[in-house]
């Protein structure tokens, strides 16, 4: 009795481990795509800095009464620029963290439909080659919940950013490093090694 | 990309070749040469922003030792190295100024089709538009700005590469190299005075 709901379980499992193992790729990469933004983010930061130590008619460049004004706007048109294109990466990570929820939360919903004719054993049980439903579930469990931290957190962090707190600009790079959580991404990475053969499986 | 875009310019001015003559024809082939220009001027500034970057850097680790250590030349090296960053630093002024001569050159060929225009039709200027519905007085307006801004920006460049190898401040270096990169006398607007120039001149479709 429970054999079909099992099958239909291990389906949208699979299905669901090649959504984190599709999106984990685009994760990455749109991710590096990012690290060179937030450096010019930082440098530009790091002009305006620059520029406000300056005593401009203090320099040869007092022949130009009205650079420091242009050369402000210039760099925050830069930065605006950049800010920009972080938006359309955050537009592009949201989408992945979409993907990944939604695929989970659907397989969660099928489990509980199902729950009953399931039975503890069933979820519980696991082979050589298979792991157990629960198992699994709480694997997907925990990327999503990864992946949802991540977004916010990085989301968070540009949206603090504003155009006239320069050591908010300047330690951008630095903090968006360190939101990086290798040991997340390595469980998730041992997780889609764990779910291999079950994968191939079908 | 630079490449592809000045050819499509000058191919189009090319094709349309029958079409246009005269005042119109003159006209036309400067908005081509304004664009070609400002993307010569586009090309030398970030030729040059390498080398300034490169003299900037070559004076800090001459300051100071400590602070560059993945150039590791020796003192004298590091001299003959910064007078040959300079030298190929002018070459580029040099070159920006010759854009600015030809930017310059072709403010007075407007100026002289102004003069032309006033003979032929009195002070009013002509009845109906060379184009779609700019006077010639606009055209001679709009390569006004252009020019102005470029002759102010290759004056700021003068001036940076007199001072560049002689400031070790890091403050005001790093302001020298925001300038040059940023060019703050090129203001943004100036891109849509040229496409202006282009739509109008039908090198751009309408």
């Amino acid at each position: 009795m429970s054999k079909p709901a099992l099958t239909s379980l291990h389906q949208a499992l699979r299905k669901s481990f090649q959504c984190v193992e599709n999106n984990q790729k685009l994760w990455k990469s749109v991710l590096a795509e990012c690290t060179p933004l937030l450096s010019s983010l930082g440098n530009l930061a790091e002009q305006s800095r620059a520029l406000s130590n300056v005593q401009i008619s203090n320099t040869p460049l007092r022949l130009f009464p009205d650079l420091e004004g242009r050369l402000r706007f210039k760099l925050l048109q830069a930065t605006d620029t950049v800010l920009g294109k972080l938006n359309d990466k955050m537009t592009s990570l949201q989408s992945v963290r979409d993907a990944i929820s939604n695929q989970v939360c659907a397989v969660f919903q099928l489990y509980e439909q199902n729950t009953d004719s399931l039975g503890l054993p069933v979820v519980t049980e696991r082979s050589a080659t298979a792991p157990s439903v629960t198992d699994m579930l709480e694997w997907l469990q925990d990327a999503e919940r990864h992946y949802r931290h991540q977004f916010l957190r990085r989301k968070t962090l540009l949206q603090t950013l504003r155009a006239d707190n320069l050591s908010l600009l300047e330690s951008a790079p630095e903090r968006w490093k360190s939101l990086e959580s290798p040991t997340a991404d390595d469980n998730i990475t041992d997780t889609l090694c764990k779910v291999s053969f079950f994968m191939e499986s079908e | 990309m630079e490449g592809e875009s000045g050819d499509m310019t000058l191919s189009s001015s090319n094709r349309k070749c029958s079409g246009v003559t005269g005042s119109a024809r003159k006209i036309k082939d400067n908005a081509a040469d304004w664009h070609n220009l400002m993307l010569r001027w586009e090309k030398l500034n970030e030729d040059g922003f390498s080398m300034a970057a490169n003299i900037v850097n070559i004076r800090r680790s001459q300051s100071n030792e400590q602070l560059v250590d993945e150039s590791s030349s020796a003192p004298t090296d590091g001299a003959a190295a910064l007078q040959d960053e300079c030298c190929k630093l002018q070459e580029i002024i040099h070159k920006m100024a010759a854009v600015v001569t030809k930017m310059r050159r072709l403010m007075t060929s407007q100026r002289g089709l102004q003069d032309l225009e006033e003979f032929q039709f009195g002070p009013e200027g002509r009845k109906s538009p060379l184009f779609h519905n700019w006077t010639t007085k606009q055209f001679e307006s709009s390569s006004r700005v252009l020019l102005d801004a470029f002759s102010l920006e290759l004056k700021l460049k003068q001036t940076i590469l007199q001072e560049l190898a002689h400031t070790s401040t890091s403050n005001i270096c790093m302001v020298y190299l925001s300038c040059w990169l940023h060019q703050p006398f090129i203001p943004p607007q100036l891109s849509l005075t040229l496409e202006a120039l282009l739509l109008e001149t039908g090198h751009r479709p309408l």
